[in-house]
């Protein structure tokens, strides 16, 4: 099977102290530590899962600039057998839209039987796997967290939905699926997966090879404020020791209720 | 969230603008290890410290090891762990590909050491002390022993270990008691106790390979007649299948102050008669080999005791930027004013301001050890690879000794900035002080080290070693002379410089004298001192890489070397008065400690 993982890099939240520019509507991004998206991580580790059982290639794609070919390599590095860099100026500023009709030229470069994305990235919009799959005119199920491959033209898929339930169907290939978190445990990068991707060229594809006119990845959407919600009525936040916040907290429980 | 374990730009800095580690790429051994591939094999260091190791800290040192009918427990998370790791490859990070090894410059894997140690360095003893063993294989073994065992020890399929210590036999090794007595199969039967041993039995593994030293009936007393052995755990075939136990027995586990996920055993070698081992190198030549292992193991010991400041240092730092308590000093009559996050009190920064300054100089040290590892391995000049040998030579007593002192100085401050909380096991920090102790005791206490400084190093080569570290020392001086910023610094570390130099001719010449024992009781402040000095040069170094740097910086990394100007200031005007009066106490020489009558210390 010829999977296609979509992948992005993002400032690693664990890491970053995040602060808002000076313009009020972004992040400082200037000096962020970043890695790959989580989300595309377990995407990713599913893809070679699926490689290993049936057979086939990983191919791992970012829309980004130089520095993005870093996550690339970290996910070839992990398993994945090939990497494609879009890397474009027209590319920087577009929106969701944007990059699915940037992914979608990539994807008509090649044959691929799944791709594969994220369920979510650091924008928390989530839109991209399900715009492209419209834009292919492909299936496309979100936030899968089990595959099965039934055959060469079926997989069968779960989600988890409202209330914990758990649902099974079955797509038809080639699809898009976009993956949760916790479908899968994604192994460590070795020493010897980075050894071995050390010198591997990554190809870099730009709006001209991709056929695509900057004009049309124009953003319709743009953000305009960026900003820290403030305490809302009934929010407090609880101060001091952990065993003073854990015994205010019982407090409060017993006093409303909560616990008898 | 704040950064833990180790600043990651700091170890950047060292790594590609203090070391240019990259230009290693150049050469055929090292050509994979590109900028790009060591960014990304630190990084995956990192990333394995922080999500896997990292958490089982506190887990390991609650637990604990036990002994259980004849079995060693470990903490139950470090199987999982053990076998994460092993699989990543990242025990023989710097061996040869050959034997399982990964090939990687030494200055990188000291980088990814920072992160595994720092996370979990009981945890790390397992690897550790079985990628030294595995050296003692490499460089001494037989083709057949290394086929037998070395690819197994580096890619951790066994572990191993160092059987040096017994109870009459501590600081002095050559007072041993294990026997080995030759059979007609060509291996030995070996009887004896050995204690301390780290890593000594646990089941994470299905084999552990004891390297042991003991004395060949008949050969001379003292560490003359000491010959190395391999012991494994379970007998290893020829074929390489396992055979039967191998009579090794675990008698106890002691209970200590720290490390506690790392079991620290008594063992009992031929108590039924039963051991066997194969000779390692040559007979009578044991103490020649295990010098090798136990110059890497000291290597070690000084990364574990900086981990533990290194990680405590940011635990400290995160802690002060969040505890709100006290009005700030400017507003304490303002009976409104709000409390400040504690990082603002004077004497709080003192702290963070002495950790952050020895824990960079510490970071670059051990990594230029590892610099200078390599160094000798890519030049096809005999010379030159001496020079580097010399240097490694000379700094390991200060990159043992002196780096573990200071660090456990480091983590005692760490637990100061957290107040009553830095005592409390809630904490991390108590533990990184608890863990951090041994690091001076253990290969050898730090008074071992500072002989070793004194008594080996000094006058080894006729001096040459020194000489060559004065002059690389020089040779940053004169480099910072040229920015004039760096001038007062750059001279305040040549007058120490040259006030040591003045020391070392007075102590090699005072140890050569009657007054040897006066010298050997200033052996340690010597070593206090000398470490002082290259802590300084370390300082000055960066000072001039950040120079070259800052003038095309942003605005994060202008923050980041405005750093090392100002912590190049606090130890050349705060710490370096106070090595010059070090200095001039070594030169007074006071024979009170030796005179001193055994009766005169009281007590009886």
């Amino acid at each position: 099977m010829e999977i296609l993982v979509c992948i992005k890099r993002v400032p690693d939240t664990s890491e970053n102290e995040i602060a808002l520019n000076s313009a009020g509507n972004d992040i400082e991004r200037d000096d962020l530590v970043y890695s790959v998206n989580e989300w595309d991580n377990y995407a990713v580790e599913e893809a070679i899962q699926i490689v290993d059982r049936v057979g086939g290639s990983v191919t791992v794609v970012t829309v980004g600039d130089d520095e993005s070919e870093e996550v690339l390599r970290r996910e070839m590095a992990m398993g994945a057998n090939k990497g494609l860099l879009l890397a474009d100026d027209a590319f920087a500023e577009t929106d969701g839209r944007g990059i699915a009709t940037i992914l979608k030229a990539a994807v008509a470069k090649g044959t691929y039987d799944l791709i594969l994305t994220g369920a979510l990235a650091d924008d928390g919009a989530g839109q991209v796997g399900g715009m492209l799959a419209a834009m292919l005119d492909y299936p496309f199920a979100s936030v899968v967290n089990k595959i099965e491959t039934v055959n060469d033209k079926t997989l069968k898929i779960g989600r988890e939905i409202e209330g914990g339930n758990q649902e099974i169907s079955e797509i038809s290939l080639p699809c898009v699926l976009s993956i949760q978190t916790g479908i899968n445990e994604p192994r460590y990068v070795g020493i010897r997966g980075i050894r071995k991707v050390a010198s591997v060229e990554i190809p870099t594809l730009a709006a001209g090879d991709l056929g695509l006119d900057a004009a049309a990845l124009a953003p319709k959407v743009k953000r305009l404020d960026y900003f820290v919600p403030a305490l809302g009525k009934g929010a407090e936040m609880l101060e001091g020791s952990t065993e003073e916040i854990i015994a205010k907290l019982l407090e409060m429980l017993k006093a409303k209720g909560g616990l008898k | 969230m704040a950064q833990q374990i180790a600043d990651r730009r700091d170890v950047d800095f060292v790594l590609h603008e203090q070391l240019d580690v990259a230009q290693f790429s150049a050469h055929e051994k090292f050509e994979e290890y590109n900028r790009k591939t060591i960014d990304l094999v630190v990084s995956e260091a990192r990333n394995l410290s922080i999500k896997e190791i990292l958490p089982t800290q506190k887990i390991g040192d609650q637990e604990g090891c036990h002994l259980e009918n004849g079995q060693v427990i470990v903490p139950e998370v470090f199987q999982r762990l053990y076998d994460i790791f092993c699989e990543g490859e990242w025990l023989a990070m710097s061996e040869d590909p050959q034997w399982g090894g990964q090939g990687m410059p030494r200055t990188v894997a000291m980088a990814c050491a920072d992160y595994f140690n720092g996370a979990n360095y009981a945890f790390m003893m397992y690897p550790g002390l079985t990628h030294g063993a595995g050296k003692l294989v490499e460089a001494f073994g037989t083709d057949e022993q290394k086929k037998l065992f070395l690819k197994n020890m580096f890619t951790g399929k066994w572990t191993g270990t160092m059987l040096l210590t017994e109870p009459g036999a501590g600081s002095d090794v050559g007072a041993l008691e294990t026997s080995a007595v030759k059979n007609e199969d060509g291996t030995y039967s070996i009887t004896g106790g050995k204690i301390f041993i780290s890593s000594g039995e646990h089941g994470l593994v299905e084999n552990i390979i004891h390297p042991v030293l003991a004395r060949i009936d008949g050969a001379p007393a003292g560490t003359k007649g000491i010959s190395l052995f391999i012991v494994p755990k379970i007998w290893v075939n020829p074929d390489g299948s396992l055979g039967e136990p191998n009579d090794v027995v675990c008698t106890g586990v002691e209970e200590k102050m720290g490390i506690h996920g790392n079991p620290t055993c008594s063992l009992t070698l031929g108590g039924k008669g039963q051991c066997r081992g194969l000779l390692l190198g040559e007979e009578n030549k044991g103490m020649r080999a295990m010098f090798l292992m136990m110059n890497e193991a000291r290597l070690l010991v000084g990364m574990q005791g900086f981990c533990c400041a290194s990680a405590s240092y940011l635990n400290a730092l995160d802690y002060a930027r969040q505890r709100i308590q006290g009005k700030n000093l400017l507003q304490m009559m303002d009976k409104d004013a709000p409390a400040v996050p504690i990082i603002q009190h004077p004497d709080v920064r003192r702290m963070l301001m002495t950790m952050k300054t020895y824990i960079s100089a510490m970071r670059s040290l051990l990594y230029y050890v590892g610099f200078c590892e390599d160094m000798k391995h890519v030049t096809d000049d005999e010379a030159v690879a001496d020079k580097y040998q010399g240097l490694i030579e000379v700094l390991t007593p200060i990159a043992k000794g002196y780096v573990t002192d200071r660090a456990f100085e480091m983590c005692n401050l760490g637990m100061q900035v957290y107040g009553g909380y830095g005592y409390i096991r809630e904490y991390p920090q108590e533990q990184l002080v608890r863990d951090c102790r041994i690091t001076q005791i253990y290969e050898g206490t730090n008074g071992i080290q500072a002989m070793d400084l004194l008594g080996r190093k000094l006058g080894m080569k006729k001096g040459k070693p020194v000489m060559d570290l004065f002059g690389e020392i020089q040779a940053t001086i004169a480099r910072a002379k040229k920015v004039e910023s760096l001038q007062p610094a750059a001279e305040a570390v040549e007058k120490a410089l040259n006030k040591l130099g003045e020391i070392a001719m007075h102590m090699g010449a005072t140890a050569m004298s009657p007054k040897v024992l006066a010298a050997f009781a200033h052996a340690y402040p010597f070593m206090d001192a000398s470490g002082d000095v290259v802590m300084a040069w370390m300082l000055l170094w960066r000072g001039v890489v950040a120079d070259e740097k800052i003038k095309t910086a942003k605005k994060k990394d202008q923050d980041f070397y405005e750093g090392q100007f100002k912590q190049l200031d606090f130890f050349v005007r705060s710490i370096l008065p106070i090595t010059i009066g070090k200095m001039k106490a070594i030169q007074n020489t006071c024979e009170a400690a030796v005179e001193i009558s055994d009766d005169a210390f009281g007590g009886k």
